[in-house]
């Protein structure tokens, strides 16, 4: 299962999760199997260089990504709208790293 | 910490509230960054007496076709393709008028020579500058006919964390409406400052705006301005206000002054320091203060306690 956070900066498990989703700086990646992590991706968000419908092009970005999860702040209307009609899962988290939820993110998915 | 003050309705009083903010609490605590996120009309830096800037820095969110003459052999398939009839022969040539292209790409994609490039447009400026009172004001002014857009606001936003020492106070003065460039306002920010006049359009936007601090959970408060101009109308509001718990931080009483100190490009507590509306302008300062000197435990007792999402109804194509 993969797991996308947004992520405030350059990305990676470092990295403060972004309290906004549709023009966050960037995606980590997180693919995780039988509770482990198995390998850690950071994507550009296609989002934060939008004009306009920047909450679709990163949802579109999470899709082709192969992630089922979202970690952020929060979601804005339209990104909100796309996820749930994509099923896909949205987990709040405000002002924490990638590592330091990492492990509670994967143990309230399981 | 980031303040946004919102409405919903134009012309309630956001920056007014925004500038008194702006002043006072940046006499207080010294920390205080402006940021104007309205760029299709700014006025906060007139009511802050700013006339010229420190900084500008051009910012592009669109992008226009432009046609490379030395592939194109004028076959006018771009001509015929664009919606926008942004392409004209002229001459021999064909020509793309920037201020009719949307950059939507039509012209590129159908171009058999592939002579067509898509290069960024200005849509318009942020600009910087020190205001007299000593914090820095972020605003940005839109070239005509250019679309706004929640980039812009967070790259203002951007900017006032670059500019910004220590723990700085963003002081949002967000725009009217709940488009895109309001909802980048809001996101990210820790309290939502909402401010409604006593009539039945502004209660209508006040609901709209607060469904998106719902969305986001934001905590709200309000203020209600110029509130004795029609006193049930002010009463509803305030029932609506009690029914969803939020806290009325001010009543501001209608005080034809305040345009006209607006016109005369100050801020209304200068101009009329005595008067009984500068009195309660200073006291909602004050309840912001409170708020900002127990944020922790203000919060903790104000957070909405779960989002309540407002989305877009979606429009599903009828199975065959």
């Amino acid at each position: 299962m993969k797991i996308a956070f947004a992520c405030s900066g350059k990305g990676g498990l470092e990295d403060q999760i972004s309290d906004r989703f549709g023009r966050c700086s960037s995606f980590t990646i997180v693919e995780v199997e039988e509770g482990r992590v198995k390998s850690v991706d950071v994507i550009p968000n296609p989002g934060s260089q939008a004009g306009s419908g920047a909450g679709i092009k990163a949802i579109k970005a999470v899709v082709n990504s192969g992630a089922k999860v979202i970690v952020a702040g929060s979601l804005g209307p339209n990104a909100m709208a796309a996820a749930q009609e994509l099923g896909i899962k949205h987990v709040s988290v405000s002002g924490k790293k990638v590592k330091d939820v990492l492990n509670e993110v994967i143990a309230m998915l399981k | 910490m980031e303040l946004t003050i919102a409405s919903g309705k134009g012309g309630v009083g956001k920056s007014t509230v925004a500038s008194t903010l702006a002043i006072e609490l940046h006499k207080r605590y010294s920390n205080v960054v402006a940021i104007d996120a309205d760029a299709d009309a700014p006025n906060l830096h007139l009511i802050l007496g700013v006339d010229k800037w420190d900084r500008e820095e051009a910012f592009t969110s669109t992008a226009v076709a432009e046609i490379d003459y030395e592939k194109c052999t004028s076959c006018g398939v771009c001509k015929d393709i664009c919606t926008f009839r942004a392409i004209k022969r002229i001459d021999d040539r064909y020509v793309v008028n920037d201020m009719l292209c949307e950059g939507c790409r039509a012209c590129q994609f159908a171009c058999p020579e592939e002579a067509i490039k898509i290069k960024p447009s200005e849509s318009g400026l942020i600009r910087i500058a020190v205001t007299k009172y000593g914090f820095p004001l972020i605003s940005a002014k839109l070239h005509v006919g250019k679309a706004n857009s929640g980039k812009l606001v967070m790259r203002e936003k951007e900017l006032a964390k670059e500019i910004g020492r220590g723990n700085v106070l963003r002081i949002v003065d967000a725009a009217a409406g709940i488009g895109c460039q309001v909802i980048a306002s809001l996101a990210g920010s820790d309290l939502a400052i909402l401010v409604a006049e006593p009539t039945p359009a502004s209660l209508s936007d006040l609901k709209r705006i607060y469904a998106l601090t719902r969305h986001f959970m934001i905590p709200v408060v309000l203020v209600i301005n110029k509130y004795d101009l029609h006193l049930e109308h002010a009463k509803t509001i305030e029932e609506f206000a009690n029914k969803e718990k939020i806290e009325v931080v001010g009543k501001i009483p209608y005080d034809e002054r305040i345009p006209m100190s607006m016109a005369k490009l100050k801020p209304f507590i200068e101009e009329y320091p005595n008067s009984e509306t500068t009195k309660s302008l200073l006291e909602i300062v004050d309840e912001i203060k409170y708020i900002y000197d127990n944020w922790k435990s203000w919060w903790l007792t104000h957070k909405p306690k779960e989002a309540k999402p407002y989305i877009p109804k979606i429009l599903k194509p009828e199975s065959p």
